[in-house]
């Protein structure tokens, strides 16, 4: 057997040396650290300032915490919060567009950040030195004097539209976003998540009015480091800063959280991956917990890193998982989670969720072995001058340790709590803190490719992933005030008479327009025809030439397929839009007094406020002069208000009808529609309408 | 030679700066040919390292696509001595898996002759052989050693032209890392390589078939490059993951961890001296090896635009990518530039015009190239459309502004802007301990001269306007682009 061992040596060329084994090694005292002491004061102003010089580049770097968070957001214009830090940074100041500041800091290769967290905004810059000056008053005016022009808050709300229409497509994000949902509640600051509902609630006002009410100098710490002598910084600071002396009443306490613990089994169901992401987990603590230390060991020995008995059993043992891990995640002012989280094949889910439970269980009925316990002690122990290993960490936890009011040595004490936990202590606080009857399951993936069943585990809640729509697309319907609706059937009834008489329209029964769309060059420019047919009384169809081919869209009202390049069904948004275009057929529109299923209800001196009990809206503004309509108004979850103005009204079989629809989208045109030709009561069928076109050949 | 522009920048980005950094690092070649950079940062007791092994993706042989990454899994699983409970008895017993392994696969070489009965008796008997070796594991002890040590950020990645390994020690466990990092690739075991390649395969589903980008990524590296192996993703097509053997993993390495393919960076509190006499004592034990050879196939020429589509339920997505040549040409530098004035930070053009001025995108960017650089490779666009606008919108809008700096040369203001931020991104490379060792790697062992990370700045700032519309007009032409963008499931398609 020896033989067998020295023959792969030799294979290896080895002769020469021979070097002894790693646990013959012997390692020197690590040098004394030199852990920096940053200087701190606070401004005239009132704001908290921290500096600590760092020669090594030619870098000034700096960071600020400002005393809010998105747990400060109203419940219904959830995401407030990171518009305005967002909107703080791309809206300009009062002298300069966004615009104007992103050129002129990348002609500096600097940054100016700002950003939002649940407990904390911050903003942060970084500058090569010469620049310093420039930038830091770049950071100082947007912090202090920001413009939040509309059309970067536009830009912000359309890009968190596309997020939304987003979230669901990665399955690897959905898990603990959902696990985190039911553990602190999907109604409070905690637990929720921004809707398209809540972009329609937020305006211009209410951003200016948050940064109002938290970015002021008495709710700031800032800390610069780098490349610069202290007194030198602390006077420039200091008067940078001096004009800026807004004050406002204390922040309040952040919420506190109500969770109650949500245990089950919940399963959101994705067909198109080959792997199921989960999380499961419960309530946790907070770094301030007498068992900090003693949790931290125990969720490292069950599952952090390599060695960690999930990764030991599930990924080296088991094969099942490439990622598994299980974290005691702390906050410092609230209660985090406790969470076991990874992914696997479809066909494992069950088997590996079951084998992260037995990991579980084992953690709280045996204490874990003396070695697992030196060796997850010795990992932080031994790792502990990586906390000291920049200027920029000490500098950072110096700040955080002051905004969340810890005592300055709390990296030490945390580092003798380490050093003192015990192997009943990890078996104590597993007991008392890993609750497997409060553990909430989630699991994203295909259930139909699932080995053993999810049940198997107990009841399987379903997961509706479905992303809400707007409850109301225009505001408030004010449908309890019958004059109010009285005089909408009013201004319907004088558009009946000026588009050619109540009776003349509801003889209309089917309707063939044809068209040519031009988008405007912001919204790509484009040109196309397009044939558009309806038959009542909910039965439409388009045909738009576009450059590539054809695009066929049919819709019944509830259900629709488009064509494109192969006939499929079409997607909720599409579905809502084509609802939307058969909701607004001019000719039943204008008549939706005499339909019982509309609510009809002035809306001001002009217009009318048209809705359905299924969610479509629209507000059309009439002409004084003529009665004629001549704008309408209405939203959709995919790109927002859309406003129409119609002209060139040309007589139709007596029926008076727009032959040119301008389209505008937040105050931007994006195109304009011109109809070549609308001929009514054609005798089209229904059947006509549905046929699906022939597949392109190949 | 352009002095006004220098002047705008501290002493650090010039000439000099080179000099100022050049005394940090101590650079020797053992004379097994392994080479060693260490760059002395003693701002804290702490230190990084970093093994840039010189093979990838594109060694991996027909058939076995992913081996490479596969082997890199396997430098974790220990030594003779690091991750054993009984070395002679695990070694026959990894060797008893092989044989009967060996009977398995002549057995379903024999195509549809097999025999389905003999097939799942030799399966059961490799079954049972795994367990056997398996008993005699000490689990995951090479991770255990470098994690109770205090090693953070450890880990590997394999990339088509390298694969990197790395992380970090407090400084008192230097040569705890040199016993550890040379042992695994002087004699690493195979063990539970089995088990290990149903993580990899679990790691492709997670990376590749479970992401729409990735589906995405994938298709579009087909159908652009037909020959060269950047065509396939570093992991590696699923059936050939399913089928890799322990014996060509290991044949594999013989080939290509040869000491004089590898270069190791140190960077932190390092005694130069100090760390030659432990590089020598344990790395000089590997044998000098012949170099590997490198990738034979040249990727033809591409005659005519292609277009892909995949089928995802996902939200829309779009990649746009022409051919371009490799990080050895002469235009590689203006192409850098061309990368940047398109998509860097808040100026670069197209985030300016479709995200930010049409609000069609909801991100939208460019790589110079992809998938990696030591071959011809592509020049990437990809785009994210914003909800309510289509990919035919974004990818006209794209090709508008393709068209534009094709025609218009950039102006000099654009030109000056760029230059400064490629000069201020090396200065923010600069420091960290990791990024330097990793850094100082990359340019050494793709340039031979890790300097060149400093003077290619020289290189940036003989890119002018001219060059700029050059290159765009030479190599974003429409004759060797491809799309690739992901379309929702016809009606009916099966779920």
């Amino acid at each position: 057997m020896k033989g067998l061992f020295l023959a792969v040596l030799l294979a290896h060329g080895v002769f020469a040396q021979v070097v002894p084994s790693y646990k013959d090694l012997k390692y020197p005292p690590l040098p004394q650290v030199k852990v920096p002491e940053p200087t701190s004061f606070t401004l005239s102003n009132g704001m908290r300032v921290f500096l600590l010089e760092d020669h090594e580049l030619p870098l000034i770097r700096g960071l600020a915490l400002i005393h809010t968070g998105n747990l400060f957001d109203p419940p219904d214009k959830k995401g407030l919060s990171e518009f305005t830090a967002e909107v703080l940074r791309s809206g300009g100041t009062k002298a300069k567009t966004g615009d104007q500041i992103d050129e002129e800091l990348e002609n500096m290769a600097a940054s100016v950040e700002a950003g939002m967290d649940e407990t904390s905004a911050s903003m942060s810059f970084s500058a090569l030195k010469e620049n310093g000056d420039t930038v830091l008053r770049v950071f100082k005016d947007v912090m202090t004097s920001p413009e939040f022009r509309q059309d970067k808050l536009d830009l912000a709300i359309t890009q968190t539209r596309s997020a939304i229409a987003r979230r669901n497509d990665d399955a690897n994000a959905i898990p603990e976003r959902e696990l985190m949902r039911i553990i602190y509640g999907p109604t409070t600051p905690y637990g929720w998540q921004v809707e398209y509902e809540d972009l329609n609630h937020i305006h211009r006002d209410d951003v200016v009015k948050f940064y109002q009410r938290y970015y002021f100098p008495k709710n700031i710490m800032l800390a610069v480091y780098g490349d610069f002598k202290i007194a030198e910084m602390k006077e420039k600071l200091e008067k940078t800063f001096a004009d800026w002396t807004v004050q406002q009443p204390d922040v309040p306490k952040f919420p506190e959280v109500t969770a109650k613990p949500a245990p089950g089994i919940y399963l959101a169901e994705k067909p198109d991956v080959t792997q199921t992401f989960f999380a499961m987990g419960e309530l946790g603590g907070t770094l301030r917990d007498k068992d900090y230390a003693a949790l931290q060991v125990a969720a490292n020995i069950l599952g952090q890193g390599f060695t960690s008995r999930l990764l030991s059993q599930i990924r080296t043992k088991l094969g099942y998982a490439y990622d598994i891990s299980a974290s005691w995640s702390a906050n410092w002012d609230h209660p985090g989670t406790f969470r076991i989280e990874g992914s696997t094949k479809s066909q494992s889910t069950t088997e590996t969720l079951e084998a992260a439970r037995v990991e579980l269980d084992k953690m709280r009925s045996a204490e874990v072995t003396p070695r697992e316990l030196d060796e997850a002690k010795q990992g932080v122990l031994n790792s502990f001058v990586f906390n000291f290993d920049s200027p920029a960490k000490t500098l950072n936890r110096v700040m955080r340790y002051e905004y969340y009011g810890y005592p300055k040595d709390f990296l030490f004490q945390y580092q003798k709590a380490i050093a003192a936990v015990t192997r009943a202590d990890v078996l104590r606080v597993a007991k008392e803190r890993f609750l497997p009857e409060n553990l909430a399951i989630v699991a994203v993936g295909n259930p139909k490719e699932f080995g053993k069943p999810l049940s198997a585990l107990g009841k399987v809640n379903v997961l509706d992933l479905t992303i809400p729509e707007p409850k109301s697309e225009t505001g408030p319907a004010p449908k309890s005030d019958p004059a109010a609706a009285e005089r909408g059937r009013g201004m319907l009834k004088r558009a009946q008479q000026a588009m050619g008489g109540a009776d003349k329209l509801a003889g209309v029964k089917d309707m063939t327009e044809s068209a040519e769309m031009t988008m405007s060059p912001a919204a790509g420019g484009m040109k196309r025809k397009q044939q558009s047919r309806w038959a009542a009384p909910s039965f439409f169809r388009q045909e738009q030439v576009l450059p590539f081919g054809t695009v066929t869209a049919y819709s019944d009202g509830k259900t629709g397929w488009l064509s494109f390049p192969t006939v499929r069904p079409m997607d909720p948004a599409v579905l809502k839009q084509a609802q939307g275009e058969i909701f607004r057929v001019p000719v039943t529109l204008i008549l939706s007094d005499r339909d019982a299923s509309r609510t009809v209800s002035a809306a001001g001196p002009k217009s009318v406020e048209i809705s359905t009990a299924d969610g479509q809206s629209v507000r059309v503004e009439f002409d004084d002069a003529t009665g004629l309509p001549i704008r309408q108004f209405y939203k959709e979850a995919a790109m927002g208000e859309v406003k129409e103005t119609f002209s060139d009204w040309r007589e139709v079989d007596g029926i008076k009808l727009p032959f040119k629809i301008l389209m505008e989208q937040n105050e931007q045109k994006v195109g304009e529609v011109a109809i070549s030709e609308i001929k009514l009561n054609t005798g089209i069928k229904p059947e006509e309408l549905s046929k699906k076109p022939e597949p392109a050949k190949k | 030679m352009r002095v006004c522009l220098l002047a705008l920048l501290p002493g650090l980005l010039c000439a000099q700066s080179l000099q100022e950094f050049e005394k940090k690092v101590t650079e020797f070649t053992l004379p097994n040919g392994m080479r060693f950079l260490i760059i002395e940062r003693h701002e804290a007791p702490v230190v990084s390292f970093h093994t840039y092994a010189n093979v990838g993706s594109v060694d991996d042989p027909s058939g076995e696509s992913g081996i490479a990454h596969m082997f890199e899994h396997m430098a974790f699983k220990g030594t003779p001595t690091i991750g054993s409970k009984n070395w002679p008895k695990e070694k026959a017993a990894l060797a008893a898996i092989e044989v009967v392994y060996d009977k398995l696969d002549q057995e379903k070489n024999k195509g549809f002759r097999s025999d389905p009965k003999k097939i799942a008796e030799l399966e059961a008997q490799v079954k049972d052989a795994i367990a056997t070796a398996d008993s005699f594991v000490e689990e995951n002890e090479y991770d255990r050693i470098v994690e109770s040590n205090g090693g953070v950020g450890m880990n590997a990645g394999t990339g088509e032209d390298s694969t990197n390994y790395f992380y970090s020690f407090p400084v008192n466990r230097i040569e705890l890392w040199f016993y550890l990092e040379s042992e695994r690739f002087l004699h690493p075991v195979f063990r539970e390589f089995y088990k290990e390649r149903d993580v990899v395969r679990e790691e492709r589903r997670m990376r590749v078939e479970s992401s729409p980008q990735g589906k995405l990524v994938e298709a579009l590296l087909a159908t652009a490059i037909e020959a060269h192996p950047y065509r396939v993703m570093p992991g590696g097509w699923a059936s050939d993951i399913d089928n890799f053997r322990a014996n060509e993993a290991e044949l594999f390495y013989k080939k290509y961890y040869t000491a004089g393919n590898i270069t190791i960076g140190i960077a932190g509190d390092v005694n130069p001296v100090e760390a030659k006499r432990m590089a020598e004592k344990y790395f000089g034990r590997i044998p000098k090896g012949p170099l590997p050879p490198m990738v034979r196939t040249v990727e033809p020429k591409q005659e005519g635009a292609k277009r892909v589509a995949v089928e995802s339920p996902a939200q829309p997505f779009i990649a746009i990518a022409y051919k371009r040549p490799s990080q050895y040409s002469p235009d590689d530098a203006a192409l850098d530039v061309l990368s940047e004035i398109l998509s860097g930070g808040r100026t670069g053009l197209i985030y300016k015009d479709l995200v930010r001025d049409k609000k069609i995108a909801l991100a939208a960017a460019s790589q110079d190239t992809f998938p990696s650089g030591k071959y011809p490779a592509l020049f990437l666009f990809y785009v994210v459309p914003s909800t309510g606008h289509s990919l035919e919108e974004n990818e006209k809008a794209l090709y508008a502004i393709i068209e534009h700096v094709k025609k218009d040369k950039v102006d000099e203001a654009t030109i000056a802007r760029v230059r400064i931020k490629l000069r201020a991104a090396l200065i923010r490379k600069l420091d960290s301990n990791s990024g330097l060792a990793s850094e100082l790697c990359d340019y050494s062992a793709n340039f031979g001269d890790w300097r060149k990370l400093f003077t290619q700045l020289q290189e940036y700032d003989k890119v002018t306007a001219d060059d700029v519309q050059r290159v765009a007009k030479t190599y974003l032409i429409e004759n060797t682009r491809t799309v690739a963008y992901t379309q929702a499931p016809a009606e009916g398609a099966a779920k």
